[in-house]
């Protein structure tokens, strides 16, 4: 009972059993997680958690519009400090940081999408790198202009008495903005701007041609990206409690590109699992690390940065397709060696 | 504006120019952007911090064993790593070069720490302030990385366009298949170019390093020379060359009018400005943008 | 010069199968065979699949992820299917493209004097480059111009040229005349005549103005959608009302015909196998 037996089927999110049946074992297993694991082991959940709503913003982007973007460390910093400068100058709450983060990630979106009007591929790319430079830039004068030689430091967002900051409370709170960029990740791609997208990415001037509008498709491209990235910077923001310009560098950026990559470049599944294993990527060298002379366990950071630099370059070269690919293999094989075998005489002239 | 500040632009052009030969080299012949050479320069200067604890006594060989390294390191990336990308999307090679470069700013922290080196100060030589003119003084060093650019950009234009090494690099970057098809192997054209884009990016890494020293972030250098490759086009050397000059002279005049801060900035803000009014640069054509 | 006997052919090509993206079939078996110093034409409209075979021939089948899925090339005995392009380089097969056929932003000179063949050492490459300078007397003035700035003719003289110095044993030309004025064409034709007589290279020439290339072709196959459907000494093919009808626009008899009916006039030959 796994086929789509009617078109209604088919557009309902959930249409088969087999389906429903998924969403139900998912849905079981998240709501008892949090009281299943260690505390430590719920904050790496929820780091991954935050992660993949800014992978899932960058898949859409790059790999749902084929639109290449470097800025994402900056629209993360941007959510972030829209936070922190609400806070420290008007001591603003979170149910208007947040939507303010959102509509600056959408004015972000738009600076951030003009160019790709008129360039593509590597040429927006570089722009959007520029793009990434003058935000930090921003926010570093911010920083010296207050003189705050190490951060903001943000209050935990409080409701009515009821303040976030024990680890199971956030766990759902970042289930359940995940789960929200989810639906809109799928609902987008299954969407006539989740078609059009996918026209622009193949080939633009034929899409052009076609009829759709491109120019306005690019830029609800990268407004929308951008929108979930800013909230994701401000739900960071709250998080950690705290903001600091140094945390948004290109290399944060290539993390995230490294998610859609390893994880399998245009498709959301690719980018969730991208997200846990960029995320979780760390943990793994430190505890490595554990084991090396003292002159390496020492800079960790470093052994990081070497050891994700291989990890994407081996990833690049040898499986583009990244771990959904290697499952893909995996599920390949499997299946090859459980088939029946034939023998070869019947066919034989 | 005064005359230090002139010369002051100047060196910064010069070592903006001089590092983004790389750029143009390997862009020109491969089509590829490597947006590891500011980690590949910064390399080179540790390889200088190497052979000057091992040949303290004499600079000169430190230097040439230094440079030689340089040139080496760039033909055993291309034939260990990017050649697999050869004929493949010119994306996926970029963002290699950006995992290489990843790569090598946690391999040059793992080897050389974070700690701050002074290879001039093994030589035993602490780059004395040069006074060029009435009030003007730069360093020793800076003098000499303007002079090196000089005889860089002048080598690099003889042999591009009179010796048959040369033209052959250009006519790989021209028509890659008909290169081919008139007998130039691609691999040797391509590994030969990325040596010697690593050869001048380590010539400068050198001389930056014994200007002022050189610890990991230095490669943050070699990125704000980009935007001087990309105003002047990527693949001419020209126009890098003045592409350097307008990067440099509106990161000085920004430094010294407005804000110190926006040092880091303004090469891409000329970029964005670059981007926005002429994206295939001064020296560039149009089909770039499509090739892309 | 390879050693073959005249009438042994020095290209064989048989049941040649190519597929693009391991699913598109562009050659259906073709079979051909070019003897020693002789020129041969390949005909067929577009799509047929003659830049196909040359790019099977010449090792650029790699492009646009296209292989040989099936059959033989052989070159001199030699089976070349699937190789890499210098490799029939150094064996003396030459390719003059269709498209990007030069170096635009060389000179002249340097156009000729960048080819990098092992099989020419320095002094057949004087030779060769005096020769050309001889077969394409004007490029002679237009050594120091830009490649780029040359006329439609001029370009394809220099390509021509370029192919020659890299000393060829098999000269493949993908489409002598495109975008080029029949006088210019004629000229071209001609000129190949006399490369080949005076050089004794092999010449396949891929064409789609069928009386330019049967004009100087000895033996003609005609390629449609990816099979051969005719072939035979050009001479005879001229004559051959299909050839006149379909590619040499001549009809015959008043009837008005429509495009359908020659679309399923018999056409079909058995090559002698």
């Amino acid at each position: 009972m796994n086929e789509q037996a009617s078109y209604k089927q088919e557009l309902a999110l959930f249409g088969t059993p087999a389906r429903r049946r998924r969403l139900a074992a998912a849905l079981a297993v998240s709501a008892v997680l949090p009281f299943m694991v260690s505390p430590f082991q719920l904050d790496l959940a929820n780091q991954v958690l935050l992660a993949s709503i800014g992978a899932l913003a960058l898949m859409l982007l790059t790999g749902f519009a084929g639109l290449i973007s470097l800025g994402t460390a900056g629209l993360l910093g941007a959510g972030a400090y829209t936070v922190g400068v609400l806070v420290r100058e008007a001591g603003a709450p979170f149910w208007i940081t947040l939507p303010v983060a959102a509509i600056v990630g959408a004015g972000l979106g738009l600076i951030f999408g003009l160019p790709s009007l008129r360039l593509r591929g590597l040429y927006l790319a570089i722009s959007t790198l520029g793009l990434h430079f003058v935000v930090v830039y921003l926010g570093g004068e911010y920083e010296a202009r207050e003189v705050l030689a190490t951060g903001v430091m943000i209050d935990s967002p409080s409701l009515a008495g009821f303040t976030l900051t024990s680890g199971r409370a956030w766990y759902f709170v970042l289930l359940a903005f995940a789960a929200l960029a989810l639906l809109v990740s799928v609902n987008l791609q299954r969407s006539r701007t989740g078609r059009a997208w996918r026209a622009l990415r193949e080939r633009d001037v034929v899409a052009g041609a076609l009829g759709i509008n491109v120019q306005r498709f690019k830029l609800l491209a990268f407004m929308i990206s951008a929108t979930m990235t800013t909230v994701a910077g401000a739900l960071f923001a709250y998080f950690r409690n705290f903001v600091s310009i140094d945390a948004f560098s290109l290399y944060l950026t290539v993390q995230y590109v490294a998610m859609i990559i390893i994880g399998g470049m245009g498709s959301i599944p690719g980018a969730l699992l991208g997200a846990a294993f960029v995320v979780l990527f760390p943990y793994a060298i430190e505890a490595i690390a554990a084991y090396l002379p003292a002159r390496f366990s020492n800079i960790v950071f470093a052994l990081d940065y070497a050891a994700f630099g291989v990890v994407m370059i081996l990833f690049l070269l040898l499986e583009p397709a990244g771990l959904l690919g290697i499952w893909q293999r995996i599920r390949n094989a499997v299946a090859a060696w459980r088939a029946p075998k034939r023998t070869a005489r019947a066919s034989s002239p | 504006m005064s005359l230090q500040l002139v010369a002051n632009i100047v060196v910064l052009a010069a070592i903006y120019a001089l590092v983004s030969t790389g750029y143009v080299l390997i862009y020109r012949v491969s089509r590829v952007l490597n947006l590891a050479h500011g980690e590949l320069m910064m390399i080179g200067a540790y390889l200088l911090v190497a052979t000057a604890g091992i040949f303290s006594g004499n600079p000169l060989l430190a230097l040439l064993l230094a440079a030689a390294g340089g040139l080496a390191m760039g033909m055993v990336v291309y034939a260990v790593l990017m050649r697999w990308l050869t004929g493949e999307a010119v994306l996926a090679a970029v963002l290699i070069t950006i995992a290489l470069g990843i790569l090598l700013r946690g391999l040059s922290i793992l080897i050389w720490t974070t700690q701050q080196y002074y290879p001039g100060a093994t030589f035993g030589w602490h780059n004395p302030s040069v006074r060029i003119a009435p009030g003007v003084q730069i360093s020793a060093a800076s003098l000499a990385i303007v002079f090196l650019t000089v005889v860089v950009y002048a080598g690099l234009f003889v042999f591009l366009q009179f010796t048959r090494w040369g033209v052959r690099m250009r006519a790989a970057g021209q028509n890659p298949l008909l290169a081919e098809q008139r007998g130039i192997r691609l691999h040797g054209v391509y590994a030969f170019a990325w040596g010697l884009s690593t050869f001048t990016a380590s010539l400068a890494g050198m001389l930056l390093s014994l200007d002022s020293g050189v610890e990991s972030t230095m490669a943050t250098i070699g990125l704000k020379a980009f935007p001087a490759a990309l105003v002047g086009g990527l693949d001419s050397l020209l126009g890098a060359a003045i592409g350097a000059l307008i990067v440099a002279a509106a990161e000085i005049a920004a430094i010294q009018y407005v804000n110190p801060l926006l040092s880091d900035v303004v090469p891409f803000l000329v970029l964005l400005v670059v981007l926005a009014i002429r994206p295939w640069g001064l020296f560039g054509s149009r089909e770039q943008l499509d090739r892309v | 010069m390879i050693e073959l006997h005249l009438n042994e052919p020095i290209l064989a090509i048989d049941g040649l199968q190519v597929a693009y993206h391991r699913i598109a079939v562009a050659l259906h078996g073709v079979s051909l065979r070019v003897l020693p110093q002789a020129i041969v034409a390949i005909l067929g409209n577009n799509g047929a699949g003659k830049t196909t075979t040359l790019r099977a021939i010449s090792g650029f089948i790699g492009l646009d992820d296209a292989r040989v899925i099936a059959g033989e090339i052989r070159f001199a005995g030699q089976r070349i299917e699937n190789q890499a392009p210098h490799a029939n380089t150094a064996r003396g097969i030459v390719l003059v493209p269709e498209r990007d056929k030069v170096f635009p932003n060389l000179t002249v000179a340097e156009n000729l004097a960048v080819t990098s063949s092992r099989r020419v050492n320095a002094a057949e490459r004087r030779q060769l480059e005096a020769l050309v300078f001889q077969f394409f007397p004007p490029l002679a003035d237009l050594r120091p111009r830009l490649a780029g700035l040359l006329s439609g003719g001029e370009r394809q003289m220099l390509a021509i040229g370029s192919a020659i110095v890299c000393k060829p044993e098999l000269l493949l030309i993908d489409e002598l005349s495109l975008g080029l004025a029949p006088v210019v064409v004629e000229d071209l034709a001609r000129r190949v005549s006399s490369i080949r007589r005076e050089l004794g290279i092999t010449v396949l020439l891929v064409e789609q103005n069928a009386g330019v290339a049967l004009d100087i072709a000895d033996y003609a196959y005609v390629l449609e959608t990816g099979r051969v459907v005719l072939e035979g000494a050009a001479a005879e093919l001229r004559g051959r009302r299909e050839i006149r009808e379909s590619y040499l626009g001549q009809a015959s008899g008043d009837e008005r015909r429509s495009y359908r009916a020659l679309r399923h006039a018999p056409r079909r030959e058995r090559p002698d196998a």
